[in-house]
């Protein structure tokens, strides 16, 4: 199953009162294969992402993830599967936020343990060694018995990322998980991002950084105002974009 | 200082019953609260609306009356009359009011944490229980703490109010001797009483704010 598809989104329609954001959109995630989506704020992109795992609810259209139907359109309205079923198929999703959301009460290492123990009812002994190992990787080992206040940004999101691989997801959601660091601190996160796109980890990038995006993704999709204007290959996107709505958005920001 | 050492008996009688409604009180009053913040702010409109009505009449009418009510109306209700001990109708009427209060307290705490709290938990497959129980209500202990402190010492002193049911607590002890021996020395100790069991309470909310100053947010 080279070609499995990881994530399938089917003409999804979602609107905040009667602001429409997302505009029938549809796209798909093949397995390992790192997405990007990029476009000016208020394009949607994040409000797409995070119906993904049901943060938001669609109005119309269809989810599938892993070929799980999170939610149907049934006679034009979103119809989702029963709340157990719906969360189970949500927790095959990771999702790493801009403002790391990491428990303030709870240490670095508690953050890390604390999802496999209470929602898979994982003993301590057996997450400890898997959470002290998922630390190591992000380079936050030392940092275990610390709480989140006292740790940088960087290592936030870091800690955070460690966090949602605790609970073995099939797929990462990235929500602009470095539009609120320093440049400096930007590049340790995108460091272990890349580390997980060479570990063929399923992933879609909402992102600002045009360069990481560009040497990352396999494929760019261009949003703006509730719609897909433009995918292709990083390189066309970034060297060619075929359409006038991309090229100004680049130019902008380039 | 013979006279304190001879009414220092019935007085430390008096505090034992002002402390057992205290600890009764305050042990059942502190979860009650917790449930009804929750149902407070539960999805299901005529839960709220129900939940909120029982604040409002408890905040909203005096506690003696409150207590009254309990010890002498309801043996007279028209369906089945329920007759209580004075202390079963005191600690009924203080534990449904001070669970109004806390209540509130609780809902504001609650409605502090940052909705990306709840976002977190629900991105890691959390339900909304296990949300409240390991993320959301640890967080909203800390932050409510100071408001619960000044309601816990509220209540030591509220606790007087059980006289009206002829109750021998600690005032009203102590406002016998002084009618008796016409002498109001009995004011000042009862005073000095008062203060140290509110001291202990201090002690103990400064020691849980200590605990809970390990971390910020």
């Amino acid at each position: 199953m080279m070609d499995m598809k990881m994530i399938e989104v089917q003409s999804v329609y979602k609107s905040f009162g009667s602001l429409a954001v997302l505009k029938g959109i549809s796209l798909d995630v093949a397995k390992a294969e790192v997405l990007a989506i990029i476009g000016p704020s208020g394009s949607g992109k994040s409000t797409l992402l995070r119906c993904l795992n049901r943060l938001e609810e669609i109005d119309k259209g269809t989810i599938k993830i892993a070929g799980q139907i999170l939610v149907s359109d049934v006679d034009g309205v979103s119809h989702y599967a029963p709340p157990a079923e719906a969360l189970a198929i949500c927790r095959q999703t990771g999702m790493i936020f801009q403002n790391f959301n990491l428990f303030p009460h709870m240490t670095v290492l508690q953050n890390v343990m604390e999802a496999p123990m209470t929602v898979k009812k994982v003993k301590k002994s057996e997450i400890l060694p898997e959470a002290e190992e998922l630390l190591r990787r992000v380079g936050l080992f030392e940092k275990r018995n610390n709480y989140p206040s006292q740790l940088s940004g960087g290592q936030k999101q870091r800690v955070a990322i460690a966090r949602a691989l605790a609970m073995k997801p099939d797929i990462m959601l990235f929500d602009e998980a470095t539009a609120s660091l320093d440049p400096e601190l930007t590049a340790e996160v995108l460091k272990v991002i890349g580390q997980l796109a060479e570990e063929h980890m399923t992933m879609i990038v909402v992102t600002h950084e045009m360069g990481f995006a560009r040497e990352v993704a396999h494929r760019v999709i261009f949003m703006d105002h509730g719609e897909i204007v433009e995918e292709g290959h990083p390189d066309q996107i970034f060297s060619q974009p075929k359409h006038p709505r991309t090229q100004a958005f680049l130019n902008s920001i380039l | 200082m013979d006279y304190v050492l001879e009414i220092l008996g019935p007085m430390v009688d008096g505090s034992l019953i002002t402390i057992k409604m205290f600890a009764i009180v305050i042990v059942l009053s502190l979860p009650l609260g917790l449930l009804v913040s929750l149902l407070r702010i539960s999805r299901f409109k005529p839960l709220r609306f129900a939940v909120g009505t029982y604040i409002w009449v408890m905040r909203g009418t005096p506690l003696m009356l409150q207590l009254l009510f309990v010890y002498y109306g309801l043996p007279f209700l028209p369906f089945g009359g329920i007759m209580l001990t004075d202390m079963q109708a005191a600690v009924f009427a203080f534990t449904f009011n001070y669970a109004a209060y806390t209540a509130e307290i609780f809902r504001a705490g609650i409605q502090s944490i940052d909705k990306g709290q709840y976002e977190g938990a629900k991105a890691l497959g959390m339900t909304y229980m296990q949300t409240m129980r390991r993320i959301i209500i640890p967080q909203m202990i800390k932050r409510v703490l100071p408001p619960i402190s000044n309601e816990t010492i509220s209540l030591v002193k509220d606790t007087s109010l059980i006289y009206i049911l002829a109750m021998n607590d600690l005032l009203r002890t102590t406002r016998a001797i002084v009618q008796r021996d016409f002498d109001t020395t009995a004011f000042i100790v009862a005073g000095v009483f008062y203060l140290l069991m509110t001291l202990v309470v201090t002690f103990v909310f400064e020691r849980l704010e200590k605990h809970y100053a390990a971390y910020e947010g």
